[in-house]
């Protein structure tokens, strides 16, 4: 387990917006995951995405190390910031964007 | 199975007077729409508010397959 979780360290501190999900971009296998990728797409902002289906103990690691229960997971410039429901909503506000922008500066 | 009542009662009683809805979006008692309004949210991020129904759900969650949340404060 500290082996995964020194990965998705790296993960986090490695790339300025990504995305834990069930499948691939191009092949979601969860509504949510889809729902995610598909405010990423409309943001057009590049992201890198993991398919935790394809690596089962980081499925689970992920969700300890954020301390959320579910998939998908966002970070935005090693910062957390939220599920499905939380990014489609800051997106709803015009807020993700901006926020995005602001860690792409930081 | 689940149902939107337990859930009721598991936030009623880890956020007390919070306004709570609870609807099982297909009927199968796995797939729920939660909205949860409660002046203990104020000054939380949104990720703070769902770790707290996410907490408060607690032994429920493995039970939900899927859980949309929208959080408030008053």
């Amino acid at each position: 387990m500290a082996d995964v979780i020194e990965e998705i360290e790296r993960e986090v501190r490695g790339n300025h917006v990504l995305v834990y999900m069930k499948g691939t971009p191009s092949f979601p296998m969860c509504g949510f995951s889809a729902a995610t990728v598909r405010v990423l797409n409309e943001i057009g902002v590049p992201f890198k995405a993991v398919d935790i289906l394809a690596e089962p103990e980081k499925r689970e690691a992920i969700k300890q190390y954020s301390n959320w229960p579910t998939i998908p997971q966002v970070y935005v410039g090693g910062k957390f910031i939220g599920g499905c429901d939380i990014v489609r909503e800051l997106h709803a506000r015009g807020e993700l964007a901006p926020l995005i922008r602001a860690a792409a500066v930081a | 199975m689940t149902t939107p009542d337990e859930i009721r009662r598991y936030l009623e009683t880890a956020l007390p007077g919070a306004e709570i809805a609870v609807a099982d979006t297909t009927g199968a008692g796995d797939h729920f729409e939660v909205r949860v309004s409660t002046a203990a949210f104020a000054g939380k991020t949104l990720v703070e508010q769902h770790q707290l129904v996410y907490r408060a759900l607690g032994k429920l969650m493995p039970q939900i397959h899927a859980l949309s949340l929208r959080t408030e404060a008053p």
